[in-house]
């Protein structure tokens, strides 16, 4: 049983790998199709284990409620663009940097990275430092750290990805 | 005649550099380390997902498409990290953040 799902794990890892190869490859000669199997077949070898890891419940659910929140998350990030640009070129440059923290009553650690890397992405607030549960988080103005203490708008979209506590 | 799909590209790129532009502003005019990392942060990935999206655009369905959208997808994910590296190593140093009424530092 054991080695029937090891198997499988590999075979995706080959697959994922090998079209990856044909992507940046772009030829479809035999050379470079065999020259990629090989390598994809090393990799796979010693690595099959990072990419697939073991799989829970509802992980293809999870991977297309994830697409839709990297949708939102575009949109997002050209909101922060427009507005670090607009504080930028105002000749006041209205901002009012602050330091915050907060605690997240999220567990899973790809949930905590995920919500690192949006809190950066989004208008006006880098993520400092995240130790544990607590983040460090810069924010451009105080309205942006509002958001984050009190509103928690990313923090729930996180969690419903994820299926994590709040 | 330009055609509309060499006309969005344009306009993707010309938006793109607005904001590459306005990056280096913030950079310059921006008081401190940490506020600093916001303008170069954000305003760059934005402008290069723009100008790539207008490249893909003016590419149309071809592998090299599908290479630049991966591009996009890898600056979206390394961005924030570098970002967040940056402000880390600063803070890690103690440096003061700048406050409302300071001095530039």
């Amino acid at each position: 049983m054991m080695d029937k799902e090891k198997v499988f794990r590999q075979c995706i890892t080959f697959c994922v790998l090998f079209a990856f190869w044909i992507l940046l490859s772009g030829y479809l000669d035999a050379f470079h199709l065999i020259a990629g199997a090989v390598c994809s077949a090393i990799v796979t070898f010693l690595s099959y284990d990072s990419l697939i890891t073991k799989q829970k419940k509802g992980g293809v659910f999870k991977l297309l409620r994830f697409s839709f929140y990297c949708g939102w998350l575009f949109i997002e990030i050209l909101r922060a663009g427009s507005d670090v640009a607009y504080r930028v070129l105002h000749p006041h440059m209205p901002i009012d940097p602050q330091i915050i923290t907060f605690e997240t009553p999220l567990t899973d650690d790809i949930a905590r990275t995920v919500l690192a890397n949006s809190i950066t992405l989004t208008p006006g607030t880098i993520t400092i430092d995240v130790n544990g549960g607590t983040y460090t988080v810069h924010a451009l103005t105080s309205d942006t750290a509002r958001d984050l203490t009190d509103d928690r708008t990313i923090e729930k979209r996180v969690a419903r990805i994820f299926l994590d506590a709040p | 005649m330009i055609a509309p799909w060499d006309l969005l590209t344009g306009l993707l790129i010309v938006l793109g550099l607005f904001f590459m532009i306005a990056g280096p502003v913030g950079l310059i005019r921006l008081p401190d380390v940490y506020t600093r990392a916001h303008a170069s942060g954000k305003c760059d990935t934005v402008g290069q997902a723009l100008i790539l999206l207008g490249f893909i655009i003016y590419e149309g369905f071809t592998f090299d498409a599908v290479k630049l959208l991966l591009l996009i997808l890898f600056i979206y994910v390394l961005s924030p990290t570098a970002t967040h590296a940056i402000v880390r190593a600063a803070y890690v140093l103690k440096i003061v953040p700048w406050k409302r009424g300071g001095e530039r530092q």
